[in-house]
C-alpha cells in the first residue's frame, strides 16, 4: 500500500511511473488483454453501427415468416429465427441493448459507489452508519427475485428503466469496497499532510484520496459490465426484461425455448455472442486487476 | 376423427405387445396375477380451477374434473352427436316446452337418488341473480329468468332482491320428468343440455353452497376422495354406487395442479404425472418423438381470433378490419410458431362444429398483401400507435402476435406498433369493460357443438367488440326457434356471412389439442368433446 500510495504523490495520471502508466506498461504484454480487447472492440462496434455489420436492414425488418427456424444456409449465415428474420442480423442488432445496458448500469453504480464511498469512508459517524445500512439493506435483495417483482410491477420498460432496475440493484458491491479503500487511504500520511496545509474536505476526498483509493473499485467495476450483461439477458429470457420491439440476445434465448431441441442454431448463435462478450469484459476485468495490482509487479 | 382412430389402434397394438411379450417370458413374469390385481389410481395434469360448482364454471380446467364427477343428462360421443348419459329422452313438439325423462336408478355419491328435482334446484341455483354464478346467462332463455335477474333500477347500481328463486318454465312433473319451457322456441337445447353447467346437484349442495365448491358430490364414475387442496391436488376415487353407463376403470384420478403447461409438459416426461391433455403447442415435435404411441392429436373446438375495438373510431371501418385480416397470414403463423399443430381458419366456428363451411370468409381471411394494402389505403389507413392486446398467460400469444405485428408493419406499413401484456387474470376484464383500443387476441374454448355457442356467445349482445348489429341479432334469434337443427343451420351460417362481412373479429386458428400419456396407462380415449377418463385402465 505503501507504494501506491507514493506513486500517487505526484497526481498526473498518464505520466510515465504512474501507477496507471505502469498498469498500461504490464496490460500490453499480456495476450489476454488484447483478445478481449479485440472482442469488445468488434461487439462495441455491432452495438454502435450495427448497420455495416448486418447484411438486411434494421430490426424486424425484411422477415418472411415462412423461412421461420431455417438452418443455417447460402445467404443466410446464421440461418432464420422463429420469425423468419435473418438469424446474423437480429443477433448483430442485439448487441446494442446489451452493451448499452452493461456500460451504462456500470457506469451509474460506480458513480454511486464513488460518491456514498467517499462520503461514508472519509467523514465516518452516522454519515457512514448511515450509508453502510441503507448499503446492506439493499445488499439483501436477491437479484433475480427483486428485479422480477420491480419489472412486474412496472410493466411497459424499455432499456432506460431496465437500466434504473438493475442500478438499484446492483451499486452496494462497488460501495462497499470504496469505502474500505477510502478508509484505509484516509489514515495515511500524505492525507495527514494536505489537511495540516488547509485543504478542504472536498479537495483532500477528489485530489488525494479518491486517485488512490480508486483503482481496485475500477476492477470490480470491468468485472461488472459482464455480470451485469449476464443479468440483464436472464431477465429477458424469464420474460420480465426487455419487450419487443426492442431486440437483444436475451430474447432471442427466450424465443428459442420452446424450439431448441429440434432448431439448436436458434439457442447456439445468441449464446455464443452473449458468451464472448460477458468472457470479454471478465477476461478485461482480470487482467486489469492483475496490472493495477502493485503487489504483483 | 381419423387421429382418433388411430388413437385407438395405437392402444390396441401396444396391448397386443404386452401380451406378446408376457407369452415371451416363459413363465418367470406374472402378468396374470398383475392385472387380476385392484385397478390402481392414475394422475391427470390440471391448471388451477376457479370453481367445482357445476352452475358457477365455465373454466376448461374446472370442466375437466367435473366431467369425471358428473354425468350430464347429454353428451356429444365422439362422432359429435349428442348420446343420452344421465336423460332417457328429451322430447319436444314445438322446440319451446321439453320433456326430459331421467333415468332411474342413479344415485349421487352421498347416496341421494338423481332425481328431476336435482336438476331443477342446481338450474334454479344457477339462475339465481344474487348468486352471480358464472352459467347463469346459460338460462337466460328459460322462462321465469327475468324474474330472477331484476334489472337495477334506473340510477341505482343495486339491482332489487329477486321475488321468487324458482324459474317458472321449471316443472317437476313427476322423478323421473322434467318439462323446461323456454321463452322462444331453441332447436339447440339438448345439446346444451351436454355442458356441465347444467349438471344436476344433490340437496346437500344448496344447505352449503361454499363447503361443497371445494368437495363437490356429484353423479358420476369418479367422486372427491378428500377436498380440494388449492394449488396442489383435487383426488378422486371410484364410486362404487354408479349405475350409469360408464363405470370407472380404475381406483381413482389424482387431478395433480401445475402453474402452466410447460412445467407439467416437463413432469410427463419426466414420468410424474400419467396423462397431460395440452402439451404446448411449441412443444409438439419433441413429444411426437418423445411419446410416440402416446402423443395423442385430437381436433379442439377452441379457436382464436383476433377481435377489434368497433367502437374506437379508428376501427370503425369495416375495409380497414379486413385489410388487416388480408395481411395476416395464418398458415405461416401456424408453421412457426405451432409447429402446423393447428389448422388455419376461415370460418367463424370450428371444423367439428355442424354446419362448418371451410371457406365461409372467403377472400377477407385470405392472405394477400398486395389487396390488403389497396384496401388498406382505400380505407384511410391507421393513423397513431397501434397497440396489441394478449394476456401473458402463455409465451406463444407474444410470439405469434410478434409474426403479426411484423407482417402488418411489412404488409401495410404501420410504423408504430406495440405489445399490451395483459396479466392473465385481468385480461377478460380488460375486456369486457372495452379498455382495449387495438386488436387484441381473442379466443372461445366451445362448450357445446353448435354454431350458436360461438357466434351468439361472441357476436351477440355486449359483444367484447362493442359491434351492434340487428339484422345479426336477428338471424340469431331465427335460427334457435327453427324447428329442426338441421333447419336452423342455413340461418346460422347467415349471421356468420353478416359478421364475415363486417369482420368485428377475425378468425385466425382452430386449436388441435396436444395429450400425452404415460407408459403406466392403456385404453385413452381422449375426443374433442371429453377426456373419457373412466375408460383408463392402470397398468
Amino acid at each position: 500500500m505503501l507504494d501506491l500510495g507514493t506513486a500517487a504523490q505526484a497526481p498526473a495520471p498518464a505520466a510515465r511511473g504512474s501507477l496507471w502508466w505502469d498498469a498500461w506498461y504490464e496490460l500490453r504484454r499480456r495476450v489476454v488483454f488484447w483478445l478481449s480487447a479485440a472482442i469488445l472492440l468488434i461487439a462495441v462496434a455491432m452495438a454502435l453501427f450495427p448497420g455495416p455489420f448486418a447484411a438486411l436492414g434494421g430490426p424486424q425488418r425484411g422477415c418472411d415468416l415462412r423461412m421461420s427456424k431455417r438452418p443455417p444456409q447460402e445467404g443466410a449465415l446464421f440461418g432464420y429465427d422463429l420469425q423468419g428474420c435473418d438469424y446474423w442480423s437480429q443477433i448483430v442488432h442485439g448487441a446494442r441493448a446489451s452493451i448499452l445496458i452493461g456500460l451504462a448500469v456500470t457506469i451509474f453504480a460506480l458513480l454511486i459507489a464513488i460518491v456514498l464511498g467517499l462520503l461514508g469512508g472519509y467523514f465516518g459517524g452516522w454519515a457512514d452508519a448511515l450509508i453502510s445500512r441503507i448499503t446492506d439493506v439493499f445488499f439483501g435483495i436477491p437479484f433475480v427475485l427483486g428485479a422480477t417483482v420491480i419489472l412486474v410491477a412496472f410493466p411497459g420498460h424499455g432499456v432506460w428503466a431496465m437500466t434504473l432496475v438493475l442500478v438499484v440493484l446492483g451499486w452496494t458491491t462497488m460501495t462497499r469496497l470504496m469505502r474500505a479503500q477510502v478508509i484505509a487511504v484516509r489514515g495515511m500520511d500524505f492525507v495527514a499532510a494536505a489537511r495540516m496545509l488547509g485543504a478542504s474536505h472536498l479537495r483532500i476526498m477528489v485530489k488525494h484520496i479518491l486517485p488512490n483509493a480508486i483503482a481496485p473499485v475500477f476492477v470490480l467495476a470491468m468485472l461488472n459490465v459482464g455480470n451485469v450483461i449476464a443479468g440483464e439477458a436472464t431477465l429477458d429470457y424469464l420474460g420480465v426484461g426487455l419487450q419487443y420491439p426492442e431486440v437483444s440476445w436475451g430474447l432471442q434465448l427466450n424465443a428459442a425455448r420452446s424450439f431448441f431441441t429440434e432448431h439448436p442454431h436458434l439457442l447456439i448463435f445468441p449464446s455464443l455472442f452473449l458468451t464472448a462478450t460477458v468472457l470479454g469484459f471478465l477476461m478485461l476485468g482480470d487482467v486489469a486487476r492483475d496490472a493495477l495490482d502493485p503487489r504483483l509487479h | 376423427m381419423t387421429v382418433l382412430m388411430r388413437a385407438q389402434g395405437a392402444a390396441v397394438l401396444l396391448s397386443a405387445l404386452l401380451a406378446l411379450s408376457a407369452c415371451g417370458g416363459g413363465g418367470s413374469s406374472t402378468p396374470g396375477g398383475q392385472s387380476g390385481d385392484a385397478p390402481k389410481r392414475f394422475s391427470v395434469a390440471l391448471t388451477e380451477p376457479d370453481h367445482l360448482t357445476p352452475g358457477n364454471t365455465s373454466s376448461s380446467y374446472s370442466i375437466a374434473v367435473l366431467g369425471a364427477l358428473f354425468d350430464t343428462l347429454v353428451v356429444i360421443g365422439p362422432d359429435g352427436k349428442p348420446q343420452m348419459r344421465a336423460a332417457e329422452s328429451i322430447t319436444s313438439d314445438d322446440q319451446k316446452v321439453w320433456t326430459i325423462k331421467i333415468r332411474p336408478g342413479q344415485k349421487f355419491h352421498n347416496g341421494e337418488a338423481v332425481t328431476a328435482e336435482s336438476f331443477a334446484d342446481a338450474w334454479n341455483a344457477a339462475a339465481y341473480g344474487p348468486n352471480a354464478w358464472t352459467n347463469n346467462y346459460y338460462f337466460a332463455n328459460v322462462e321465469g329468468y327475468d324474474k330472477l335477474n331484476p334489472e337495477a333500477p334506473e340510477g341505482s347500481e343495486e339491482a332489487p332482491k329477486p321475488e321468487t328463486d324458482k324459474l317458472s318454465g321449471l316443472n317437476v312433473v313427476d322423478p323421473t320428468t322434467l318439462e323446461v319451457t323456454l321463452t322462444a322456441p331453441f332447436s339447440q337445447f339438448p345439446i346444451m343440455l351436454a355442458y356441465t353447467g347444467f349438471a344436476p346437484m344433490p340437496k346437500a349442495a344448496l344447505q352449503d353452497p361454499a363447503g361443497y365448491d371445494t368437495a363437490p358430490i356429484g353423479n358420476g364414475p369418479f367422486m372427491l376422495d378428500g377436498r380440494w387442496e388449492r394449488n396442489k391436488l383435487i383426488k378422486t376415487k371410484r364410486f362404487d354406487g354408479y349405475a350409469g353407463p360408464r363405470p370407472a376403470k380404475s381406483a381413482g384420478v389424482n387431478f395433480k395442479i401445475y402453474a402452466n403447461r410447460e412445467t407439467a409438459y416437463t413432469d410427463l416426461r419426466a414420468g410424474n404425472v400419467d396423462l397431460l391433455q395440452t402439451i404446448p403447442p411449441a412443444s409438439t415435435s419433441e413429444a411426437k418423438t418423445l411419446l410416440g404411441d402416446r402423443f395423442v392429436s385430437i381436433p379442439g373446438g377452441t379457436m382464436d381470433y383476433l377481435g377489434f375495438p368497433a367502437y374506437d373510431k379508428r376501427f370503425a371501418g369495416a375495409d380497414l378490419r379486413k385489410a388487416i385480416s388480408m395481411a395476416i397470414d395464418r398458415q405461416a403463423i401456424v408453421d412457426a410458431v405451432f409447429n402446423g399443430a393447428f389448422k388455419p381458419m376461415s370460418s367463424l366456428v370450428a371444423p367439428l362444429v355442424p354446419g362448418y363451411r371451410a371457406t365461409a370468409c372467403g377472400e377477407s381471411c385470405t392472405y394477400d398483401p398486395a389487396k390488403a394494402k389497396a384496401l388498406y389505403d382505400e380505407a384511410g389507413g391507421f393513423t397513431g400507435t397501434l397497440n396489441l392486446y394478449f394476456s401473458n398467460a402463455d409465451p406463444s400469444y407474444e410470439q405469434w402476435m410478434t409474426a403479426v405485428a411484423n407482417q402488418l408493419k411489412q404488409n401495410l406499413g404501420i410504423a408504430d406498433i406495440k405489445f399490451r401484456k395483459i396479466p392473465s387474470a385481468d385480461y377478460l376484464a380488460t375486456l369486457r369493460a372495452h379498455k382495449q383500443d387495438g386488436p387484441f387476441r381473442n379466443n372461445w374454448v366451445m362448450d357445446y357443438p353448435s354454431p350458436q355457442n360461438y357466434l351468439e356467445s361472441m357476436w351477440g349482445a355486449e359483444n367484447r367488440m362493442g359491434w351492434k348489429s340487428p339484422e345479426f341479432l336477428d338471424l340469431i334469434k331465427r335460427a334457435n326457434s327453427a324447428p329442426t337443427m338441421e333447419a336452423s343451420i342455413p340461418l346460422y351460417q347467415k349471421a356468420e356471412d353478416l359478421a364475415l362481412a363486417e369482420m368485428p373479429m377475425a378468425p385466425l386458428w382452430n386449436w388441435q389439442d396436444q395429450a400425452g400419456h404415460s407408459e403406466k396407462i392403456t385404453n385413452v380415449r381422449i375426443d374433442a368433446y371429453s377426456p373419457n377418463l373412466d375408460t383408463i385402465t392402470v397398468k
